[in-house]
């Protein structure tokens, strides 16, 4: 004997009809409202354990004028003055990587500028003490060259670090998350925009470092790591101070993929 | 054959049923949203969003596979099923603006072209945990809003039934696209199990779910052809008289083909018991004013020559049937589009063929 659902006591739903019988309207609205329940969980589970966000930030909707002088190499930057900071016994100016709107490098907004002291408006990026800003090109006033040249590099000792590639921009601030593999296409997209690319190095106690990543001849890497970011690397070579910056210079193609995958979720 | 297309027919409660798809996905991000601000304040709008979109068009998209095999088990369900194209394309709506917010954010106002950083930006295709995944979800997106942009009957007849039919089975290969589009992107990095546990859950749920309508049918199916071998050529026994209540059908496998035996006012006609329209289950439905009825959409069918009622131009073959010893015997040859078949008086014991 052949099973076919067997509900006689019920007549057919004929969905042009547009009536419903009592008992059949029952089922339906229980076994809706039951999904919808379910749904709205699923909702309310997904969003509470995600993983952590970062505490960066990006004063979104924010423009803020700032004055500085500009240093284009390794990568384009404002030199700001830090007032007072001799009494705290901190460097007496800091620098500031300096970005354009969307996934792009300040390059040919400041290349005509180098050592000049300019006047510009633009919106902070910041994270862990590290600082940058997406400024308005139209806004640049030139205020001349400036009297003081920017620092020399400072001596380098050989070293070896390991950490993940990631676009300064997203990292410090613009995107949560900035980082990992969900965000790798996203950061890929930046560097080879011209966004100054970091090494991001995890200390033993959770906080983390920020190395630029330069070549040999301490020039800019982006088009030559694309393949190598958001994934835990290896880089050996000559880590020295610009100013409150680190710098690591390496041959690109030296970078060496570190092959177990342990993911190291933002640190809050 | 000319297809003009037909406005669709609004009722109540095709009104309500949209009211409710719209209102259960606006309420899903709602809580979404307001969860996420709550646990984590110092989250940003762009990422939850993409992620409450994404979520909410994976949730849809088990409802939509589920209803199919639960309304084969209970024909309760069916009021579900009578309207799933709208949920479809609300499924193919959501899951469109989380493709797009995701290549807003992650793509655009760079050095390439958006839709060409999609498919290139990432390109380590030679490793599982860093396989670009973002493809993955872009292709899904194609089929499902292809199915949405197909889902109007106007298109299933312009098409043809077996394009169109190719064209929606392709569901199960954007279902399968997006379960990798989240394990090989979000679950390489999201600590949560909430994620994890729901995907997998509902990937057993919708297996077993279909497993089950498959071995049903199967087994329905075997029976029948059992019969159908004991039948020498030409007519063979499909059931007793008594087993078809008035106004409904019982299927039988005539030479691979499914046929609905319907009793109406204590006559027998014999119809192919696939629907014309998206071959639902025809022998599932009821006689309704002197006309079958498919169970999924309504589609109406004459019972002595298998044609659709003015202006519709569906045809199902027809079949043979005649009544001996209480026994339906039916001939297993369908008969040319359009046969007319005298139905058969259920009493007519001895009676010959028509
Ligand atoms: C062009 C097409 C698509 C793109 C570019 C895309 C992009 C993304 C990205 C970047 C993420 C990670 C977001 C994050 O975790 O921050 C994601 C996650 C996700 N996507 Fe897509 N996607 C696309 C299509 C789809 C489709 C068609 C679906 C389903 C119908 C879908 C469902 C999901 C789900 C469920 C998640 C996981 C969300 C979570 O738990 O965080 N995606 N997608
Ligand atoms: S399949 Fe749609 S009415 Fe029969």
């Amino acid at each position: 004997m052949s099973e076919q659902p067997q509900t006689d006591a019920e007549p057919l739903y004929i969905g042009w009809q547009g009536e419903t019988a009592p008992g059949l309207a029952r089922f339906v609205r229980e076994r809706v409202i039951a999904v919808l329940l379910v749904a709205l969980g699923l909702a309310a589970g997904i969003a509470a354990t995600q993983a952590p966000f970062g505490a960066s930030r990006f004063e979104f909707g924010v423009e803020r004028s700032f004055e500085g002088q500009i240093e284009l190499s390794p990568y384009p930057m404002l030199i700001v003055d830090r007032p007072g900071a001799e009494n705290t016994g901190g460097a007496p100016t800091s620098r500031w990587l300096l970005t354009v709107f969307g996934k792009r490098g300040a390059d040919s907004a400041v290349v005509h500028l180098a050592g000049h002291r300019v006047r510009l408006t633009g919106t902070l990026i910041d994270r862990d003490g590290v600082t940058m800003v997406e400024l308005l090109p139209e806004s640049l006033v030139d205020l001349g060259a400036a009297a003081v040249a920017g620092a020399a590099p400072a001596a380098s000792t050989p070293a070896t670090l390991q950490g993940e590639i990631v676009d300064s921009k997203c990292y410090l601030g613009v995107m949560k998350p900035g980082n990992l593999k969900v965000h790798r296409a996203c950061a890929t997209r930046c560097i080879s925009g011209g966004v100054p690319p970091v090494l991001m190095v995890r200390r033993a106690d959770g906080t983390a470092r920020y190395v630029l990543l330069v070549d040999a001849d301490g020039a800019a890497v982006n088009d030559r790591i694309l393949h190598m970011v958001a994934e835990p690397v290896e880089i050996t070579g000559a880590l020295s101070r610009l100013g409150d910056l680190e710098v690591l210079r390496a041959d690109p193609a030296s970078y060496r993929r570190l092959g177990s995958w342990s993911p190291s979720p933002e640190a809050p | 054959m000319g297809h003009t297309y037909q406005a669709v027919q609004w009722n109540p409660q095709k009104k309500r049923y949209d009211q409710l798809v719209v209102g259960g996905v606006l309420l899903y991000l709602a809580v979404f949203m307001a969860v996420s601000a709550a646990v984590f304040p110092e989250a940003t709008l762009e990422t939850l969003l993409i992620r409450g979109l994404g979520t909410a068009a994976l949730v849809l998209l088990h409802i939509i596979l589920s209803i199919g095999p639960l309304a084969r088990r209970d024909p309760r369900w069916l009021p579900l099923l009578y309207n799933r194209r709208h949920l479809g394309v609300t499924m193919a709506t959501v899951a469109f603006l989380h493709g797009a917010f995701s290549t807003l954010q992650f793509h655009a106002f760079g050095d390439v072209n958006p839709i060409v950083s999609l498919f290139t930006s990432n390109t380590r295709v030679d490793s599982i945990a860093q396989f670009p995944f973002q493809p993955l979800g872009a292709c899904a997106l194609v089929i499902v809003v292809l199915m949405a942009a197909t889902s109007h009957d106007f298109w299933l007849r312009n098409l043809s039934a077996p394009v169109w039919k190719a064209l929606h089975m392709l569901v199960y290969v954007a279902y399968a696209l997006i379960l990798l589009h989240v394990a090989l992107g979000s679950l390489q990095t999201e600590s949560g199990t909430v994620t994890p546990a729901a995907l997998g859950l509902g990937a057993v749920w919708l297996g077993a779910l279909h497993l089950r309508a498959a071995r049903a049918e199967g087994a329905r199916d075997r029976e029948e052809e059992v019969r159908e071998a004991a039948a020498a050529e030409g007519w063979m026994d499909a059931c007793g008289v008594d087993e078809i209540p008035e106004g409904r059908a019982k299927v039988v496998v005539a030479a691979g083909d499914r046929v609905a035996i319907f009793r109406s006012e204590g006559h027998l006609s014999a119809l192919s018991s696939v629907c014309q329209h998206q071959n639902g289950p025809l022998g599932e439905g009821r006689v309704v004013d002197g006309l079958v009825v498919c169970p999924w959409h309504g589609f109406q069918y004459r019972p002595r020559c298998g044609t659709s009622p003015e202006p519709f131009d569906e045809r199902v073959p027809t079949f043979r049937v005649r009544v001996e010893d209480g026994r339906v015997l039916l001939d297993p040859r369908p008969l040319p589009l359009g046969t007319e078949t005298d139905p058969v008086p259920v009493s007519s014991a001895g009676s010959s063929p028509a």
